[in-house]
């Protein structure tokens, strides 16, 4: 019944797809070849598992004791996938020796239950990069699914898939089905925590109409909803229970949206939101698939990490648990209360293995040692009177008497010396060594990984150990990513082990969520400081991609001192996508000429602000870009309005004050932004009085002078600072 | 269920398929993936599976001598085991086909040594008596006759003679219904050593008549398209004969069931075993009697309520099983009185019952049995209230294993059972056990019936001895050996 189904399916597909699908739906009405293709995407794109993607990929992280990949494969296989293709970016070569030696591959195991399996090496830097590339390479026959490669699900899809057969005959621009599990309404370990996905659903079409993503610090917690889906729906679901396990049903049609709208970057955020809001251009439906038995999740931060791990432990994803021995060479047998023990682990006889705990092969655990909800993989040696709560210890590790581990994750061939204390959400990354007695205090992160000098240099040098954190005899410095430096709260989402929001700083509006490609390793630190400036800014929260993109943008033009007529376009382009208002275009632009002149002043050169002021401003086109962008209505309102996310901006910067003095001096002297404008922007400020940001106070400060003359200037000729503004206005309504 | 049939996952029916295209090798991985998913599962299904593969296993591996076989098929036999040992009846079948090959090639030598083959034919002229027309025996002969003369060496006549006299596991399958037509005496001594002794062949009268017809017919073919002096088709043979035992296992055991089942009985059994089903439906054919069935949630209450109530028509579709023939009617459509209730008021009702029969998932050579979870409270019950407890099992689930700690033995399944994963609170501040299956013991277990017959407990370790070789118990076991 499938055949025919497919042969429909292909009539309906477009163009130029068309005769070849139409012929693969041929060819199956014999015998059932229609096979089933998968894309999994093995690169995530983002830092959230630095230190330790730093040197390995994400996939191949172990999840009690076995690789993240091995789970989405076995995912595959279960569904009955017999084409795979393995999109990986960072860390190829990495991935492709671990397939070429796992039983996966067709070529070199006899075990492989798929047809073809190729990896595919991308210079992509985002999702969307990656399946724009997949589009263009003509690989995609049917449908296919859509994973990542930290998936780990027991669902079978059989269901689903026919679900979505069955749509698409019936319509063809039934495009894609997401496979997502419900997760309750309470408190869920495996939720998402901090960003909650939103989907509004018709459930009796089971159909997908609008998406958004909410966070914990977002002002406002209201969904934005078409008052036409309210009409066009008799019954909605506004779902926030749902756990996103990324498995997505798709057409080759999703490719050619990808292709077609090249600023999605992620598959939820851009691609799905995206084609929803365009539903009435394109017609495209999105449908969901809502389960609510068996198991599926991503490890797609670390709190997922050691929640996905618990409920291995906990045998929800049955069968996919450590006693199934799912790579070759593993010899789990489970014992009663969730012990997991390798053949040729030595226990002390007075040492304690608890429960819900794993232990490797090789592994020994010295006397009186306690080890209890803990996994600890192969050839580990813990001494005596070592203490392990709830901790991730992967392969040889030692670790020395009287230690104690709680909640952390040691990775592979790390040394900790005796009588060390680590406390709760410590990272510590390949090879780092602690000597004795050190203290690892909570959330620091260790690694020895080299690091890139420069953006602009390829070469890699070793960072030396740092003795107050490691110890005298020590190796290891502390990790700080980009982001860290200007506390990025995104990264204290995702990127620590324990959730808490409790050292964030609630009264903030908004935070950005986004990590893209932007947060590759050689990327400057710049783009991504640059993110604070949602904390202290955004009361939009629904729009950071745009936002981002946008600075993303201007910083380039900015950087390679280009044309600022293409930037336009391309900006231009971008608020349309995203449906930005006036003031986040500004706000945009206000952070990404602060960020550029204060990196010129704060960088190497220590340019002089106003130097480094003017040079943004020589830019080819930044005038006309100011002027007719930024301030497009000419208003004086937006002129202050612009001065105020300036000045917000420069908040966050070290050379603010001084920044914020130069820029204002240049859009003066370009006749960007009117006296009027800065007086009256400079009197609501000084008529806050003891109401006004102490900081938003000092970063002013320096520009008073400037007002100061600006205000001796208007004594002085009055008539010709309203010419001055005439003048400026008309110059933005001729272009 | 249908759905796994119209999609992409695979399953035993997509393997069997698979497996003569697919090289040995990657068929024997597959197996172990199928496995260690779960995705194959059970007791038939497993033991159809690993009997098919080893066939393969025989049929495509190139062997000069009986040794190099042997281990093969244990080799093949360790991996299988070891990816998922749980399931007993896969090393069942592989030591059932070990022991078979075991006997093969002693045959073999015995034959090469003493010259009996004339002894041997008078054998084969009195089996045949029984079923086939004897004008086919002078046919065999002369194709062996033929391919003796193209070898054209002494040697060869005489193998070909020792050959054609080894062939127990035929000559049995045959003598299953010879009582008849009059078996000599010393062949029941042969039946007892011979490796694969033909599921029909201890209780006379065990087999409806059309079985053995069938049977015959198949064998018969075989004896006719295989030479009979090729060892490699004896093996194969062999292992054919272990798949019908398997596919026959079920009806063999229903056709004892008007013995155990009386009219106006009441009988308590357990989640939805297909032999034990079959066993109340042969029975409900001449007889009117009541069933308690205990839902066994939460691992099997959905199959066990559709035991109870699908309609014919959507059994027709609901395909689970491929080699096992369907079975069309549920049990209140064969006129049984049926009750369901929850596996909690199994003691306050069994005071009322007559006899408790369970279905088991693997039979250990101590007696005792693995059963769905529920099993021992329901046998434990049971001896409370002294009411008899009666197993329905194949022969091909009784393990000649003997573990020592019962508690490896059970499976802990997806406790998504148990506890919704919605349920967020409970996810993390619970846990959640589920076994899958029970230990029953022995002694809380008063019959077990099976295709070769009724047996107490405490005989098991006879049946065991006759159907495993002592050399290949513990063959998965280096150590042991």
């Amino acid at each position: 019944m499938s055949h025919s189904q497919k042969g429909k399916v292909a009539a309906g597909g477009k163009g130029a797809a068309k005769a070849k699908k139409a012929a693969g739906g041929k060819k199956s009405e014999n015998d059932r070849e229609d096979t089933l293709q998968a894309v999994i995407l093995a690169d995530s794109f983002e830092t959230r598992f630095n230190p330790f993607t730093l040197e390995t990929p994400r996939c191949l992280l172990p999840l009690a004791n076995t690789p993240l990949i091995e789970y989405t494969l076995e995912f595959l296989a279960m569904a009955g996938v017999a084409d795979i293709f393995i999109y990986c970016g960072a860390h190829t070569s990495a991935v492709q020796s671990y397939i070429l030696s796992s039983k996966w591959h067709p070529s070199t195991s006899a075990a492989s239950p798929f047809n073809t399996l190729e990896i595919v090496k991308t210079t992509a830097r985002s999702v969307g990069d990656a399946l724009r590339d997949l589009d263009s390479r003509d690989m995609i026959t049917g449908d296919f699914l859509l994973v990542h490669g930290d998936l780990v699900s027991n669902l079978p899809i059989d269901e689903a898939l026919r679900n979505h057969r069955e749509r698409r005959v019936k319509d063809k621009n039934a495009i894609m089905t997401m496979i997502l599990r419900a997760g309750g309404l309470g408190e869920h370990r495996t939720k998402a925590k901090g960003i909650t996905p939103v989907f509004v659903v018709d459930p009796g079409k089971n159909r997908c109409v609008h998406y958004e993503e909410m966070h914990p610090l977002q002002a406002h917690k209201y969904v934005d909803l078409d008052e036409e889906l309210l009409k066009d729906h008799k019954d909605i679901e506004v779902r926030t229970d749902l756990i996103d396990c990324g498995i997505d049903i798709c057409t080759p049609d999703v490719l050619a949206l990808w292709a077609e709208s090249f600023d999605y970057e992620v598959p939820r955020r851009h691609f799905l939101h995206g084609v929803l809001k365009d539903y009435e251009l394109n017609g495209k439906t999105i449908h969901t698939e809502i389960v609510d038995d068996r198991y599926a999740a991503r490890v797609f931060n670390l709190q997922s990490y050691d929640s996905v791990s618990k409920d291995v432990l906990g045998r929800w994803t049955y069968p996919l648990v450590p006693d199934s021995n799912l790579v070759a060479g593993q010899s789990y047998k489970f014992e009663r209360g969730s012990l997991y023990k390798e053949n040729d682990v030595m226990l002390a006889r007075t040492c304690k293995a608890g429960k819900k705990t794993v232990l490797g092969k090789g592994t020994s655990v010295g006397a009186g040692s306690v080890v209890s909800n803990s996994i600890i993989g192969r050839d580990c040696q813990i001494g005596k009177n070592v203490t392990i709560k709830d901790a991730y210890i992967w392969d040889n590790v030692l670790i020395g008497d009287g230690s104690h581990v709680e909640r952390a994750i040691i990775a592979n061939e790390a040394v900790i010396g005796k009588s060390c204390k680590i406390q709760p959400g410590a990272l510590i990354s390949y090879k780092v060594g602690l000597s004795d007695n050190t203290e690892i205090r909570p959330n620091q992160r260790i690694t020895r990984a080299k690091r890139k000098r420069d953006d602009d240099s390829e070469t890699e040098d070793e960072v030396p150990s740092d003795p107050s954190i490691v110890g005298s005899s020590g190796h290891g410095y502390e990790f700080r990513d980009a982001e860290e430096f200007s506390d990025d709260e995104e990264a204290a989402f995702h990127s620590s082990l324990i959730y808490s929001t409790q050292h964030l700083n609630l009264s903030n509006a908004s935070i950005s969520t986004l990590s893209s490609s932007l947060s590759s390793a050689d990327e400057p630190s710049g783009p991504r400081s640059r993110l604070s400036s949602f904390t202290s800014l955004s009361d939009d929260g629904d729009n950071e991609g745009f936002h981002h993109d946008a600075v993303q943008g201007i910083l380039d033009t900015l950087h390679e001192h280009g044309d600022f007529d293409s930037a336009k376009l391309e900006f231009m382009g971008l608020r349309l996508s995203n449906d930005a208002t006036d003031h986040q275009i500004r706000r945009a632009i206000a952070v990404a000429f602060s960020k550029h002149i204060s990196q010129l002043v704060d960088g190497e050169q220590k340019t002089e602000a106003s130097k480094a002021a003017a040079s943004a401003f020589a830019t080819g086109g930044a005038v006309p870009f100011l002027k007719n962008v930024a301030l497009s209505t000419g208003t004086e309102e937006d002129a202050v309005d612009f001065l105020r996310c300036l000045q917000k901006d420069a908040v966050n910067r070290g050379s603010g004050p001084l920044v914020l003095a130069a820029v204002c001096q240049r859009l003066y002297e370009e006749e960007v932004v009117g006296e009027e404008a800065f007086l009256r922007w400079w009197e609501e400020a000084e008529g806050m009085g003891e109401d006004e940001d102490v900081e938003m106070k000092r970063v002013r400060a320096k520009t008073g002078v400037f007002v100061e003359w600006l205000r001796e200037a208007e004594s002085e000729s009055e008539s010709g600072s309203g010419s001055d503004e005439e003048e400026s206005e008309e110059e933005s309504e001729d272009e | 269920m249908p759905s796994l049939q119209a999609g992409y996952a695979p399953n035993l029916s997509f393997y069997l398929k698979s497996l003569k295209a697919q090289p040995v090798e990657s068929s024997i991985e597959n197996l172990i993936s199928l496995l260690k998913r779960r995705q194959i599962t059970n007791s038939r299904p497993c033991a159809v599976a690993t009997a098919h593969l080893l066939l393969q296993v025989v049929a495509k591996f190139r062997w000069t001598n009986i040794d190099k076989l042997i281990k093969r098929i244990q080799d093949v036999g360790r991996r299988l085991i070891e990816a998922q040992p749980r399931e007993m009846v896969v090393g069942n079948i592989v030591r059932r086909v070990l022991g078979m090959v075991r006997d093969e090639a002693k045959e073999d030598r015995n034959e090469d040594a003493s010259d009996s083959a004339s002894n041997s034919q008078s054998d084969r002229g009195a089996s045949h008596s029984g079923g086939p027309p004897p004008t086919f025996s002078p046919l065999r002969f002369s194709t062996t006759d033929d391919s003796d003369s193209t070898e054209a060496t002494g040697d060869d006549v005489f193998e070909g003679q020792s050959h054609g006299a080894s062939r127990p596991p035929l000559i049995t399958s045959h003598t299953s219904y010879a009582p008849a037509g009059g078996l000599p005496p010393q062949k029941s001594m042969f039946q007892l050593l011979s490796a694969n002794p033909s599921p029909a062949s201890t209780p006379p009268g065990a087999q409806s008549p059309q079985n053995t017809s069938n049977l015959n017919a198949t064998s018969l073919a075989h004896r006719i398209t295989t030479s009979t002096k090729d060892l490699k088709a004896e093996v194969i043979e062999g292992i054919e004969e272990i798949v019908d035992e398997l596919d026959q296992a079920d009806d063999r055991i229903a056709a004892q069931s008007l013995e155990y089942i009386h009219s106006n009985e009441v009988i308590l059994t357990h989640s939805s075993s297909k032999s034990v089903q079959k066993f109340l439906l042969e029975a409900a054919k001449k007889r009117k009697f009541t069933v308690i069935i205990a839902e066994s949630y939460p691992n099997d209450h959905e199959a066990t309520h559709k035991s109870v109530t699908r309609s014919i028509s959507t059994d027709a579709e609901g395909a689970d099983e491929l080699s096992t023939p369907k079975f069309s009617k549920s049990l209140s459509d064969a006129g049984i009185t049926v009750i369901l209730m929850t596996d909690a008021t199994i003691f306050a009702i069994m005071s009322r019952v007559n006899k408790v029969i369970l279905a088991t998932h693997a039979v250990i050579a101590n007696g005792g049995l693995i059963a769905a979870a529920g099993a021992r409270i329901i046998a434990k019950a049971a001896r409370v209230h002294r009411t008899p407890v009666i197993v329905v099992s194949g022969v091909y689930k009784l393990s000649p294993q003997y573990p020592f700690e019962f508690e490896s033995l059970i499976e802990y399944g997806d406790p998504g059972n148990i506890v919704r994963y919605q349920d967020g609170a409970l996810v993390e501040n619970l846990e959640v056990d589920n076994p899958v299956y029970d230990y029953v013991p022995p002694d809380l277990v008063d019959l077990y019936i099976t295709n070769i017959g009724a047996h107490a407990p405490s005989y098991l370790y006879r049946i065991v001895a006759d159907h495993y070789k002592t050399e290949d118990i513990n063959f998965d076991k280096p150590e042991l050996q």
